[in-house]
């Protein structure tokens, strides 16, 4: 294999696996920051009814 | 008076970007004795003098050379030279029709007034930035608009356009997401994919960020403005399965464009896309009442509804604003 391909194969991978680490980190921390009480019991019925619409 | 202060530092903000818009169009003019350059219709451009220069001078060809910016050895075949009675502005004629889309440079050797000489001048002509951004918006709104010219956008157009109040929701929505997924691929297209030659993985790259950013609004969204996270409903999530959001970023990495022309270019899809669901809604609540054949009734006359609209829009085709 032709190491120019390789080296931009490798830095590919790392900078995707970059970008998408970064922006999964910064999104878990905002599903922390801006978290919202759910009440359980909406889960809880919606998951009793039917569901079909 | 925290929030006065935001207000403060957002006017600030906007009055900066106003004014690093307006004064990156007019630099350039790097001679004194030149005032003004300028197109002139679609063969000529214009040159204003602080003085009278000398006829003898200004009417020889070959004291100007004349070429495209990024083409610096095709120089432009000049036919005539006009200069005015008071000797002030000169209008150079071309044989070919300029691109006025790109900046021209113009050399001017020696210029003569009065018998002196107050040396060579390189001056570039262009167009008014803030009209050629403004073109643009408009190019994308209405000339070029993505449902009726393009046919991207069909599905949520069709699904979300039967109520004027759902058709105006989405297109709210899906007038903020595109601006911040454009914003944001447009960053990583230039800083981080062109560097890398990573710019075959573009359509994943963007399509990654298009719900990263779909995902973060509807967070945000959730906890800080609940009553309008109500009011966008589903159609928050419906904006990922719309093409145009991924088109604009694709258009943005193949033309270069700048961020204040990735900006204008996103607005306009936006709100082209709004204008079409609004004009859209409006018939279509219409039609409700009107007497359809049977065989026509509801997606159907949808679709030549459409149609119409899209022949409509071919009216806008070939107009330019600047």
């Amino acid at each position: 294999m032709d190491p120019t391909l390789i080296k931009l194969a490798i830095g590919g991978i790392v900078l995707l696996g970059c970008i998408g680490l970064f922006f999964g980190i910064g999104l878990a921390l905002a599903a922390h920051k801006f978290a919202v009480k759910a009440n359980p019991k909406v889960e809880a019925v919606l998951e009793v009814l039917a569901g079909a619409q | 008076m925290a929030r006065l202060r935001r207000i403060t530092y957002l006017t600030l903000g906007f009055l900066l970007l106003a004014y690093l818009l307006v004064f990156s169009g007019c630099a350039g003019s790097q001679n004194r004795f030149i005032k003004k350059t300028s197109f002139r219709g679609t063969h000529s451009i214009l040159i204003t003098f602080a003085g009278p220069v000398d006829e003898e001078w200004a009417t020889k060809a070959s004291n100007y050379r004349v070429y495209e910016k990024p083409d610096p050895d095709i120089v432009l075949k000049i036919s005539t030279i006009e200069l005015s009675t008071n000797r002030q502005t000169v209008i150079l004629h071309f044989e070919e029709p300029l691109n006025q889309n790109q900046p021209h440079m113009v050399t001017m050797r020696g210029i003569m007034t009065e018998g002196k000489s107050v040396g060579t001048a390189i001056v570039k002509v262009r167009k008014l930035y803030l009209g050629y951004l403004f073109s643009i918006l408009i190019g994308a709104m209405l000339v070029q608009n993505f449902v009726f010219t393009k046919y991207l956008g069909l599905c949520v157009f069709f699904g979300t356009s039967q109520k004027r109040s759902t058709a105006v929701g989405m297109g709210v929505t899906f007038t903020i997401v595109i601006v911040a997924s454009a914003m944001m691929s447009w960053f990583l297209y230039q800083f981080f994919l062109k560097p890398f030659h990573l710019d075959f993985l573009q359509i994943i790259v963007f399509i990654g960020l298009v719900s990263l950013s779909v995902q973060a609004v509807d967070t945000i969204l959730r906890k800080v403005n609940p009553m309008l996270f109500k009011a966008f409903g589903v159609y928050l999530v419906l904006v990922i399965a719309n093409c145009i959001i991924l088109a604009v970023p694709l258009i943005l990495a193949d033309n270069e464009y700048n961020a204040a022309e990735s900006l204008m270019l996103a607005l306009g899809a936006g709100l082209g896309f709004l204008i079409a669901l609004f004009l859209m809604s409006s018939v279509r609540e219409r039609l409700e009442l009107a007497n359809v054949p049977p065989t026509y009734r509801g997606l159907p006359i949808a679709f030549v509804v459409a149609g119409l609209f899209a022949l409509a829009f071919l009216g806008f085709s070939g107009m330019s604003i600047f």
